[in-house]
């Protein structure tokens, strides 16, 4: 049975039925809530993932459960898998690996984390977990508020992007309940956690925290990454890539799930670029990943000299729609022979929207308040950009 | 003169369909006030004191009677029955309504007007000599080029928000009637040691609260570079310009505290990325601009009637004296028709004095009709031996006030009786120094003196270049007009000097009669003007006619 209304409603609809319901509560009615359609868990295997697999396990242990194998992972994370599946009963465990052509190009000696943790998330969980939930409504996940960052305010039920909801039973769980929910079910633990590892992920992205550090420290340490990318809280994906929809998006949905908006020509759509923003100054030194740099409205231009064909995006801030100096620094860029993505980010209105594509501009990044109240057709209104355009017939 | 192209057409009504959106946006909530305000200052649309006022353009002040009709026309219909031309050659309407307004643009666009950019932190309305095309001492017809900047300018996206308003002035002639020095931009037609046409390129100029004369960028720009050029300058500044202040994001601030050297030389790195932009289309369109602006084919006919009826009547010679000057064709004359009745609000025109003005213009004036930033209408082609009859025509609708130039042709600013920036009222001084020198019928002895009255410190009213300038403030809720002397808005611009403490309303008109009473003293004979008097002598004999207390106070 498919589920009605649309997403956003049905996730505000949910979390009104179960915000007073416990943990185990949310997992099993959320396994058979026509509201919440067809449903997997998707699970690591990890240091805690054995709490979640184990309600599951006591509610319908035919529940598809995804395992995703980077191929990168620890032996000892392989084994537990097996262990734990028999020891739960779960009978419909699928192990997604990457796919292997697109490894064998991006990734050939299978070195691309060093490089870039991003585009290595990407390959080879984000994309393949992609492919797996095709055909599910909903996925569970181990994710808790106290987990911090991004997650402080994180729900049980969460409309993610515009396609699917993403149920968090365990997010209003405090830091000591999963090791008393595993001790009192006599669960068996993580072998490395014994050795000091307290969060799991891939092998050359993992390393041991010490006593006193946040448990999840250990996990891409040196670097800012605290997301793999599977996982974007309250719709906002701040690092790693986005999956392309699913199903022919619902524009509405994209407001409500997404916090940014890039309009094209063809209208709205979702953030599509997966490997975050550099700045001027953090500039990488050497060419080869995707980069995309953020400039200031009153960035030096020239910092860029040299660098202009190994930059593939550049995104220009607006703080104010009457602030006009992006424009001009746009069309430098394009002077200067950038031929990469040129974005303005921020404050514009649709009345500038032909501007900005005048000016070199590709796209444009508004805030989902913005696109609420200056609503798409407004903003295809002016697509006509290329039309009445004095200053085309000049420069002829 | 320029016809819309159908692209210009199609330009327009689109412009007006989009301010139509956006009216309704602002009324549904898609627009905020604040979004709203520069867009609809950029379709020339302010809110002034009592109501909205609408900014038309006239640009580079040319337009035919047809026009002239249709402005008529739109003050009848939407607004009461009169306009008020201004000191940027354009024309304003106080009272519309703001769902009136897309309807106005419309009327506007089916005669090839607009009012875009007239307001905003934009390119406004270039101005021009308005006797481009008409004038003895010209080198060429500013006019074409400032059509080329006009579509150049026009909705150009990437200044659309600048740091502040732009203004470009071209003239044609030496004599410079453009005021081009107090521009952000002034450019002035001349020709380099070889014979080939370009411009001498002014930057930085401005009145406002920190009056200050253009400085000289560019010594000659081959005309083909002008797009680029000043693409250049408009670029640098939009990204140096300040914005964290609006007093000082005007260019000229931006050169002062840059310095014209590293100005110019950011200006020259951009102009020469920008050069190969340009690839001859502009020179091109500007060709076939040059031959809409043709001059008319001028007749040949004697004029005894002009002759004899100057001696006839006295009034007739008196305004010959005054409203004429001199027309590059044999037996033709420029008409400047004075909005500067005695008493009346300079500048403003009723509905049926602009049908007059059409139909002088399509009947004598080879359907032209031009507007100064002095703020009158000038027929720029009429033949001496039509005079006698425009003459009387203007007569009857009262436009015939021979003043051009002279004490009571003051150019003010429409101050507190208007505008929501005022601090003072400037109209009734103007009126009340018109009345009183034409109750002394001293005028004529008078002869050349440019009075200017702004009625606040962002000097709409140029007082700063006027000979004598009339800046009214705001002390402690009182007006206080306080006075400059010396200043000069041609090509030898000055800006004035401030002569002392400020005057009330009241003590206004009496100071300045102290202070003619004492040029026409101190001068040295009839031929020697007030500007001339004061460079000769200095500010104190008209310091101590405008301070007698003070004077016989430091005495004792």
């Amino acid at each position: 049975m498919r589920p009605d209304g649309t997403l956003p409603s049905r996730v505000i609809d949910l979390n009104r039925c179960y915000a007073h319901h416990s943990a185990a509560d949310v997992l099993k009615h959320a396994l058979t809530d026509p509201q919440v359609g067809r449903t997997a868990l998707v699970s690591s295997f990890g240091a805690e993932s054995v709490v979640l697999l184990h309600m599951v396990a006591v509610a319908n242990p035919a529940t598809p459960i995804l395992f995703l194998d980077t191929e990168m992972l620890f032996p000892e994370t392989l084994d537990y898998q097996q262990s734990v599946a028999e020891r739960l009963g779960l009978t419909d465990v699928r192990i997604i690996r990457p796919d292997p052509e697109e490894a064998a190009v991006r990734d050939p000696q299978g070195l691309l984390h060093r490089t870039d943790t991003d585009a290595c998330c990407a390959l080879r969980k984000t994309a393949p977990l992609h492919e797996a939930l095709k055909g599910f409504d909903a996925w569970i996940t181990g994710r808790k508020r106290y987990q911090g960052g991004r997650r402080t305010d994180l729900e049980f039920f969460e409309a993610e992007l515009r396609v699917r909801i993403k149920i968090n039973p365990l997010t209003h769980w405090a830091p000591g309940d999963v090791q008393e929910y595993m001790l009192n079910n006599r669960l068996p633990r993580h072998p490395l956690v014994a050795q000091g590892y307290p969060s799991i992920g891939c092998a050359p992205c993992t390393s041991k925290v010490a006593k006193g550090e946040d448990p999840r420290a250990g996990r891409w340490r040196g670097s800012e990454k605290e997301e793999c990318g599977i996982h974007f809280v309250n719709g906002k994906v701040v690092r790693g890539p986005l999956p392309a929809p699913v199903e022919e998006p619902q524009k509405e949905d994209i407001m409500a799930t997404e916090d940014t908006v890039i309009v094209t020509d063809t209208g709205f759509g979702p953030e599509d670029w997966a490997h975050g923003f550099a700045t001027p100054n953090t500039l990488p030194a050497t060419a080869g990943a995707a980069l995309a740099v953020d400039l200031s409205p009153d960035a030096d231009l020239s910092v860029l000299d040299g660098r202009l064909e190994s930059i593939d995006m550049i995104r220009i801030d607006f703080p104010s729609f009457s602030d006009g100096r992006g424009f001009t620094l746009a069309r430098r860029l394009r002077l200067k022979g950038f031929h990469g993505r040129l974005r303005a980010k921020g404050h514009v209105i649709a009345d500038q929207y032909a501007m900005a594509r005048r000016s070199g501009f590709d796209e444009v990044e508004i805030a989902a308040e913005l696109a609420r109240r200056q609503t798409e057709d407004q903003w295809l209104a002016r697509a006509n950009w290329k039309a009445h355009d004095y200053q085309a017939r000049l420069r002829a | 003169m320029y016809h819309y192209t159908e692209f210009d057409e199609a330009f327009v009504r689109e412009r007006v369909a989009q301010f139509r959106a956006q009216v309704e946006r602002r009324i549904d909530g898609s627009l905020t006030e604040d979004e709203f305000r520069p867009l609809r200052l950029m379709n020339g649309l302010y809110l002034q004191l009592h109501a909205y006022m609408l900014r038309v353009a006239i640009p580079y002040g040319t337009l035919n009677s047809r026009q002239m009709r249709q402005l008529a026309l739109i003050a009848d219909r939407w607004d009461k029955g009169y306009g008020h031309f201004t000191t940027r050659q354009n024309i304003q309407y106080n009272w519309p309504k703001l769902q009136d307004v897309p309807d106005m643009l419309d009327a506007l666009a089916d005669v090839g007007m607009h009012a875009i950019q007239t307001s905003g932190n934009t390119i406004r309305n270039v101005t021009a000599d308005h006797f481009a095309g008409a004038a003895g001492d010209e080198i060429a017809d500013p006019r074409p080029v400032a059509e080329l900047i006009r579509q150049w300018s026009t909705d150009h996206p990437e200044f659309q928000f600048l740091p502040r308003k732009f203004k470009i002035a071209v003239t044609g002639s030496p004599n410079d009637r453009a005021v081009t020095k107090a521009h952000d931009i002034g450019l002035r037609m001349v020709r380099n040691e070889v014979g080939v046409g370009g411009f001498e390129v002014i930057v930085g100029g401005g009145l406002g609260r920190t009056p200050m004369i253009g400085e000289v960028i560019r010594d000659f720009l081959p005309q083909e570079d002008l797009l680029p050029y000043l693409e250049a300058i408009v670029s640098v500044y939009n990204l140096l310009g300040r914005r964290d202040n609006k007093y000082k994001a005007r260019i000229k601030i931006t050169v002062s505290e840059t310095g014209i050297e590293e100005f110019r030389a950011r200006v020259e790195d951009q102009f020469e990325q920008l050069r190969g932009e340009f690839g001859g289309a502009d020179q091109e369109l500007l060709a076939r601009i040059e031959q809409s602006f043709a001059a008319p084919e001028f007749r040949t006919a004697t004029f005894e009637n002009f002759n004899a009826a100057r001696l006839a009547n006295p009034a007739f010679r008196a305004f010959t004296d005054t409203n004429l000057a001199s027309h590059r064709a044999e037996g033709y004359c420029i008409v400047t028709v004075s909005l500067k009745a005695h008493g009346a609000t300079p500048g403003d025109a009723t509905s049926d004095q602009m049908r007059v003005l059409a139909d002088l213009a399509e009947t004598y004036g080879h359907d032209e009709l031009r507007i100064s930033h002095e703020q009158n209408v000038i027929l720029p082609h009429v033949h001496k031996s039509d005079l006698p009859k425009v003459y009387a025509t203007l007569r009857e609708a009262g436009l015939a006030t021979a003043n051009v130039g002279l004490i009571s042709d003051i150019i003010a600013c429409p101050g507190m009786d208007y505008c929501a920036l005022a601090t003072a009222r400037s109209i009734p001084i103007a009126q009340e120094i018109a009345t009183r020198f034409d109750e002394l019928k001293l005028e004529h002895e008078i002869g050349p003196l440019k009075i200017k009255i702004s009625g606040c410190i962002n000097a709409c009213g140029h007082h700063h270049v006027g000979h004598i300038g009339i800046l009214g403030l705001d002390r402690a809720g009182v007006e206080n007009y306080q006075i400059t002397l010396g200043g000069d808005h041609t090509e030898t611009a000055v800006i004035g000097e401030r002569a002392g403490p400020g005057f009330p309303a009241d003590e206004i008109v009496p100071a300045i009669e102290r202070l003619v009473g004492a040029y026409l003293e101190n001068r040295e004979d009839a031929g020697e003007t007030f500007l001339a008097a004061y460079r000769r002598l200095g500010p104190d004999p008209f310091k101590a006619a405008l301070y007698p207390e003070k004077e016989t106070a430091d005495a004792a």
